[in-house]
């Protein structure tokens, strides 16, 4: 990385204050790259600390020529936060949490608010936001929304986008937008290409007041999918995770396919909370296990029905550990870096008509996967929002 | 690495698994919780140490290891070793400099006691 940027950041002192604003060597290094490890150059930091400053820094980069990211956790899998000679806008600092509407059961909140932290604001109105990714205790709301975050209750909560009343979108013109309804597309999974999500009015889920689980070792593939398609019936059903034998096995778990399915309602074989609790850590502790033991490389390709059955088939066969949502048909495939058969994954989806993202983004690891249709209908927003190119180059396609 | 074993040949018995850049540890930070600047967050330093940045923000860690106890993998921030080794390159902030100076002179990081003035004591009940 270059010890001289080459942008004029001077008159965003003006803008955000002298001391929100940083072309140091450590600011940039640092937000050059986010939890993907894919990286790029970082000219600049800037960290707004309200949202009514970031029309303001869209209006310089436009004057200065150069281009913005969005980030907020940098806790993307898909280079969606990385720089390509662009100056870092860094969002962790719009942190307001507006007063909750209590019977309407929705709450704004600005872009840097943290998941974690607004679940434990909620906890004791006896409310959540229940769409809770893997890296919900650093995961901010902006970077949910721009990446429509799903997780480990998708199956019963869906995504993000189903939780989202309002967004407020500062545009690649520096022009504020208040998008409800369908407009809500223009920004919800749009991974920051069409503006900076810095404000949204969310809906709040009532947080359950019983949960069970099971947990089931299966022989096989095929049998672990009857039984997946009995227990989606169950109208309380609100988790349905999978690990292959390759996964179960790296929790030291025995060596066979599992479901960890939970329920808000009586029907799971546990009832203990603290085994409830100890499973679940278990679980989300997966991914670190497998990356510590040299699969550090997390996939996340959405099938259904006959594909997905051969997906888990092939991973199998091929010894890849994988997990994932499966009552939601995504599946966590994990590599070790450079691994030849990733493309072939892409392209095993692609045949089987899947999607090569079920919940982590394209970013820039994956532009190369996107089709014709993802690709204009990409081109067409951005000739509305971001005519001169200023919001994530490169992104998505 | 400024985290790798140190020029006198000693060895650290313990693994320390290196920080997989999940930004999980931002959240317990008390310094990122004030400051909010990825370069100032558990994972930032991470990549400042691994990429040998010589920098006076390794002194801003306050050493408690809250992000080492949230983190998947268990990475120690090892805070004191890469100050050590950043003292050793004259990396250091005037606040530590006077510190160590007077430990060593005085015994005592405020330095000498006036006349008349007795040590101040921590007490807990």
């Amino acid at each position: 990385m270059s010890a001289s940027p080459s942008a004029n950041v001077e008159p965003l002192a003006g803008i955000v204050g002298a001391e929100n604003v940083s072309t140091a060597l450590e600011a940039r290094i640092a937000c050059s790259r986010d939890a993907s490890g894919l990286e790029g150059e970082c000219l600049a930091v800037v960290w707004p600390s309200h949202p009514e400053h970031v029309p303001a820094v869209v209006e310089w980069a436009l004057q200065e020529g150069v281009d913005l990211v969005p980030r907020g956790a940098g806790t993307g899998l898909c280079g969606g936060a990385t720089p390509q000679r662009s100056v870092v806008v860094d969002l962790s600092r719009l942190t307001r949490i507006g007063p909750l509407d209590r019977e309407g059961r929705r709450i704004e909140v600005e872009a840097g608010v943290v998941l974690g932290a607004l679940n434990r604001r909620l906890a004791p109105q006896g409310l959540f936001l229940p769409v809770i990714p893997g890296s919900h205790r650093a995961a901010t709301v902006g970077g949910m929304i721009a990446t429509d975050a799903a997780g480990l209750r998708a199956v019963r909560y869906g995504t993000l986008r189903d939780w989202v009343e309002e967004v407020t979108l500062v545009d690649g013109l520096g022009r504020v937008h208040r998008l409800r309804g369908d407009a809500l597309s223009s920004a919800v999974g749009r991974e920051g290409v069409t503006g900076f999500v810095v404000k949204a009015v969310l809906k709040l889920a009532s947080l359950p007041t019983r949960r069970t689980v099971s947990l089931i070792a299966f022989d096989d593939e095929e049998a672990l999918l009857i039984q997946r398609d009995r227990w989606l019936q169950d109208p309380q059903l609100t988790a349905l995770e999978y690990l292959n034998r390759h996964a179960a096995g790296a929790l030291g778990w025995e060596a066979r396919p599992h479901l960890l399915v939970e329920f808000d309602s009586d029907r799971g074989d546990i009832h203990d909370p603290e085994r409830i609790a100890a499973l679940w850590r278990a679980r989300d502790g997966l991914y670190p296990v497998l990356a510590r033991r040299g699969h550090p490389v997390i996939e996340d390709p959405r099938l259904e029905g006959e594909a997905l059955q051969e997906l888990l088939r092939w991973l199998d066969a091929e010894g890849i550990p994988a997990f994932g949502h499966l009552g939601v048909g995504i599946v966590h495939p994990c590599f070790r870096d450079g691994d030849g058969r990733i493309p072939a994954l892409y392209e095993r989806v692609a045949a089987w008509g899947g999607r090569v993202s079920g919940e982590h983004g394209i970013g820039l690891k994956k532009k190369g996967w996107v089709d014709a249709a993802f690709r204009a209908e990409i081109q067409q927003l951005k000739e509305k929002y971001d005519p001169k190119g200023v919001l994530n180059r490169g992104k998505l396609c | 690495m400024l985290t790798e074993p140190t020029a006198d040949g000693s060895v650290e018995l313990a693994e320390n698994p290196p920080c997989i850049e999940c930004g999980l540890c931002r959240e317990v930070c008390p310094l990122f919780a004030v400051l909010r600047q990825e370069h100032l967050s558990p994972r930032g330093l991470a990549l400042l140490a691994e990429r040998e940045v010589a920098s006076v923000v390794f002194y801003q860690c306050t050493l408690c290891r809250a992000c080492k106890e949230v983190c998947p993998v268990g990475h120690d921030p090892d805070g004191e070793r890469v100050r050590a080794r950043l003292v050793a390159r004259g990396v250091e902030t005037e606040a530590n400099r006077a510190m160590i100076e007077n430990i060593r002179k005085y015994g005592n990081p405020f330095g000498p006691l006036k006349e008349g003035e007795i040590p101040k004591t921590l007490t807990c009940c």
